[in-house]
């Protein structure tokens, strides 16, 4: 056990020692803020438009749909974590401070998994606050609202399945090891499979995307919304077994080519 | 101390590493020579369990090496001096390294001086001489103060004060009763440094010998003979079953025989001699004898 506990000192000693996490960091938070701010007054321009009678917008949750594109900063720094130390042959020390190469895996995603969910929850945070500032000038309405109580579910929500993704993404790193190869299998699970699926319009197609990570992390976020209109066919519970399960698999892959192939 | 047994890696149809068995003993520099390809580095990562063998077994103190607990404080090696990310500081690097084997944490701050690097500890890697990585590489192998180091081509790039100071590094470590196992190109430094050498070509084993056997054992050391009669004293030892070659009028060239051996034969004969000496064979010589079968990329010699 404590040679889990040193390798994950030792990841999260490398995770902060490159700016390039901390870039990643600081473009979530960016990113997180602007999106938010765009859903949200977008949200709020649309039930304008509608009359806007009887309409209430709670601050977190233009933050929950942010997170579609703030993925993708979270998802680079995750990837840094794996692939940097391929393309450099770094891989090599590592393995051979640490020889037991599911404790090398176990710690990076360690690390990167509460390091993402607190990255995603204080973001979201800032987010919510800015959209909440923002949205209640009068052009928007004063339509949003700040109900601690359905915010911080958000958020929190948000955290996990940006940690989630996070995890995600060290998995595959390791399966693909070139950050090219990553980025793409990645954006492919997350982004691309997903609208492809959408665009043939057959029953099962939408099916299977709706089990595919970005729909079910907005399930589990409490998302109703699936983007053609129609819902997201299952409970909060299940879009969170859903998104383990992807995550595992990732990180069952990856582990797999780890101990089998040669460093 | 490292004990190869067996040990084979294949690449396809092309083997790296070939039946290769042998012991690395503490208290001694193995110097490890061979062509480019002949599977040195192969050798080193399958040692450090980075590479699956194909067959055989690679043991360190009678274990395999993923089976060593804070692997760094028994084996420390370094392979490659710009494996590291180009962002980060060697001081990051070893405190990581340190971090993930429960070094304390001063040794951090003890080896990158004794490597020289305090200075440039803060320095981003990438903007490190290739000297300098090699050096900050050195420190990473001593950080968990190990029974056995490994060192693949631990002086490239290093200047002369460098390359020296390697050579005193390797003589102290081993004078310690460490393992010490390295690998180079540069066969004068290699007779310098090295007790032991191990000789591979095309993954297989084609020496494993003290230095001073595998000088002795070149056809290039010869002893010289001056006498002022010389036909007679080559007939005498072409008699005892040693080589000769006549020089010119006075001079012979006795090969396959010690010194001691051929004045015996003169004396026994009752020859004078005007000169007698051991002319000995340079490591690169007797280098190049022993890898001329087998050398994977080499140019081929003009003319042949």
């Amino acid at each position: 056990m404590s040679t889990l506990w040193q390798a994950v000192g030792a990841e999260w000693g490398k995770l902060w020692s490159v700016r390039s996490t901390w870039w990643c960091l600081a473009g979530a938070l960016v990113l997180m803020v602007l999106s938010a701010i765009t859903l949200g007054g977008a949200t709020a321009t649309e039930a304008l438009r509608d009359g806007g009678a009887g309409v209430r917008l709670t601050a977190g949750e233009p933050v929950v749909s942010a997170t579609s594109f703030v993925q993708f900063a979270m998802v680079a720094a995750a990837m840094l974590v794996i692939t940097s130390e391929y393309a450099s042959g770094s891989i090599r020390v590592t393995l051979q401070a640490t020889p037991a190469r599911g404790v090398v895996l176990a710690a990076k995603a360690l690390v990167v998994g509460p390091v993402m969910f607190a990255a995603g929850v204080v973001s979201g945070a800032v987010a919510a606050a800015s959209v909440y500032v923002v949205l209640s000038a009068d052009v928007f309405g004063g339509l949003v609202v700040m109900p601690i109580g359905e915010v911080v579910p958000d958020l929190l929500g948000a955290g996990v399945f940006l940690a989630l993704v996070s995890v995600m993404t060290v998995g595959v790193g390791a399966a693909m090891r070139s950050a090219a190869g990553t980025l793409t299998a990645v954006f492919m699970l997350l982004m691309g499979l997903p609208l492809l699926l959408l665009m043939t319009g057959a029953p099962v197609a939408l099916d299977a995307s709706m089990r595919l990570p970005t729909f079910a992390g907005l399930a589990f976020m409490g998302s109703t919304d699936n983007l053609t209109g129609g819902p997201i066919p299952y409970s909060a519970g299940e879009g969170l077994a859903w998104l383990l399960a992807w995550t595992a698999a990732a990180l069952a892959t990856g582990f797999a080519v780890l101990r089998r192939r040669d460093a | 101390m490292i004990s190869l047994k067996n040990l084979s890696k294949r690449y396809g149809d092309r083997f790296a590493v070939d039946d290769l068995s042998l012991d690395l003993k503490p208290g001694a520099v193995t110097g490890f020579l061979g062509p480019n390809g002949a599977g040195k580095s192969t050798t080193m990562r399958l040692v450090l369990g980075l590479d699956r063998p194909t067959s055989g077994t690679a043991l360190i103190g009678g274990v395999p090496y993923r089976k060593i607990r804070n692997p760094l404080r028994t084996v420390g090696a370094l392979l490659d001096a710009r494996a590291l990310h180009p962002g980060r500081s060697g001081h990051a690097h070893l405190a990581a390294l340190a971090r993930s084997n429960g070094i304390a944490r001063r040794r951090v701050a003890e080896v990158l001086e004794a490597v020289g690097m305090a200075g440039a500890a803060r320095r981003r890697a990438g903007a490190l001489s290739l000297g300098m990585s090699q050096r900050l590489g050195i420190a990473a192998a001593l950080l968990g103060d190990p029974e056995v180091l490994m060192f693949d081509e631990p002086v490239n790039g290093l200047d002369p004060d460098g390359v020296r100071w390697v050579r005193g590094l390797m003589r102290s470590l081993a004078d310690e009763g460490r393992t010490v196992f390295v690998s180079s190109h540069l066969m004068s430094e290699m007779q310098l440094t090295a007790d032991h050498l191990v000789v591979i070509g095309k993954g297989r084993l084609i020496m494993d010998a003290p230095l001073a056997d595998v000088i002795a054992g070149s056809s290039l050391t010869a002893v010289l003979v001056r006498t002022p009669h010389a036909g007679d004293l080559a007939v005498r030892l072409r008699a005892a079953g040693i080589a000769v070659d006549r020089l010119g009028e006075n001079e012979l060239e006795a090969t396959g025989a010690a010194v001691e051996r051929v004045g015996d034969v003169a004396y026994e004969a009752g020859i004078r001699l005007h000169e007698l000496r051991t002319r000995e064979a340079s490591l690169e010589q007797a280098y190049q004898e022993l890898t001329s079968h087998s050398v994977e990329y080499g140019a081929g010699r003009a003319g042949a």
